[in-house]
């Protein structure tokens, strides 16, 4: 028995310390972004100019009357045509010209397809490194969930994302039994547990009352 | 807890190893690294949980959480002091006084017309929409509570402030001190993450597999961060 629960034990260090490593810079993208979030604000650089270029496109039959991710479909075939690549944000009619927010970490793209000229203008902007990891945070998000994940690595993300909450979870449940298993922190270790419970339910109390 | 082995910390106490003063002094760094590793992960671990599981709450849209059509809402009107001269702030907080409403204000991003105030005040269980006749002294009160889920869901996002809105400040205490919070959960994060790499570096037996996982982990991370632009420019 004694046996079974130290190797227990060994395998949950070590799982603990392995998938701890291998999320470590998704804990920190997600740290770092989160206090750009919280202060709407960027150390350095910021975005870069606009670079715009007009092209004459096929227009996709359709693409004016469709909706959701068929009208999605449809962009994306006039995007392959300029070469741009992304997440379709959304899609709305502004003066006969539909405007598409394309984005990827680090650049955003604004599309306005003219149907009636079969041109299109592409806006292009690099918006640098810290504003790629404030959109990574925030992707994929809760809006427009009938369109969102339409570039594949958006579905990628969403799953690495996914994966690393499930592991930090996977980690903070180990951490407890790591904590548990060190007699000698045992006291201490509850007394910060039970600040940090106070602490919590003491602010959401305050925030929610 | 029987079951549970008992590692009995005192017996790596580096006091009392051998060694010369450095080492002794690189072994006391390491124990209280692992120590704050430890105290930190503790007192942040509901903080963590709520905002891991917000977090796949905001992804996934799973139908157990859909706060939103579960909502109350009612509306009364009641009367009101006029609020002395002052911006639309000082209005809407002498406002919110008199009604003993209290929480975050958002004023509309236009002007509201002459003799009318507009605003909104959040908090994370309560919304209330504020619609007042200044002239009249008559607001109409329209106040949204949402469930447990709902508190989950915009606890997440709870900040008070919007890049796309430079104009907007926090106003109300709470939202500072949650504000605050999220500041403390980023750096005890980051902190978690950097006493890791301490602590593994001094384990020399997994040096080799923890800097393949390590390595897997930036490569994965850094593709998105930095490749993908690069990659499809």
């Amino acid at each position: 028995m004694q046996s079974i629960s130290r190797q227990i034990y060994v395998w949950t260090r070590n799982l603990h310390l392995y998938f701890g490593l291998a999320i470590s810079p998704f804990v920190l993208l997600f740290s770092v972004s989160l206090i750009f979030l919280n202060h709407t604000w960027i150390p350095l650089g910021g975005p870069d100019r606009v670079r715009q270029s007009t092209a004459v496109v096929s227009i996709p039959p359709g693409l004016e009357q469709l909706e959701g991710m068929a009208r999605v479909e449809k962009v994306k075939e006039v995007m392959r045509q300029v070469g741009v690549t992304g997440e379709v944000s959304f899609i709305r009619m502004h003066d006969g010209a539909l405007i598409v927010p394309v984005q990827k970490p680090g650049q955003e793209i604004i599309l306005s397809i003219f149907p009636q000229d079969n041109t299109v203008t592409v806006a292009r902007r690099n918006t640098g490194i810290w504003d790629g990891m404030m959109y990574l945070h925030k992707t994929p998000g809760p809006h427009l969930a009938n369109i969102r994940g339409n570039w594949v690595y958006t579905r990628i993300w969403r799953w690495a994302a996914d994966a690393t909450v499930y592991l930090l979870l996977f980690i903070s449940a180990t951490g407890v039994y790591l904590w548990l298993v060190l007699k000698a922190e045992r006291k201490i270790g509850l007394v910060i547990l039970g600040a940090g419970v106070i602490s919590f339910m003491g602010v959401v109390y305050v925030l929610c009352a | 807890m029987s079951s549970v082995p008992e590692i009995d910390r005192q017996a790596f106490d580096p006091v009392n190893a051998e060694g010369s003063e450095w080492q002794s002094f690189a072994r006391v760094i390491d124990l209280w690294n692992g120590k704050l590793h430890c105290y930190v992960g503790l007192y942040l671990l509901l903080f963590i949980w709520l905002f891991a599981f917000s977090g796949l709450m905001l992804n996934h849209h799973w139908k157990f959480e859909d706060f939103w059509s579960k909502r109350k809402v009612s509306t009364t009107v009641e009367a009101f002091h006029p609020p002395p001269d002052g911006s639309d702030l000082e209005k809407a907080k002498d406002l919110m006084r008199q009604l003993h409403i209290a929480g975050e204000v958002e004023l509309g991003e236009a002007p509201p017309a002459a003799g009318r105030l507009d605003f909104q005040v959040t908090t994370p269980r309560l919304i209330y929409a504020l619609h007042a006749d200044l002239v009249k002294g008559v607001v109409t009160l329209q106040r949204t509570e949402v469930n447990v889920w709902g508190i989950v869901h915009i606890l997440h996002t709870y900040s008070g402030v919007r890049r796309d809105n430079p104009h907007l400040q926090r106003t109300w205490a709470g939202i500072r001190i949650w504000s605050f919070c999220m500041d403390a959960l980023a750096l005890g994060l980051i902190f978690l993450v950097l006493s890791s790499y301490i602590m593994w570096w001094g384990l020399k037996q997994h040096r080799f597999w923890g800097l393949i996982a390590l390595f897997g982990g930036y490569l994965a991370c850094g593709f998105f961060v930095v490749g993908l632009a690069r990659l499809y420019p």
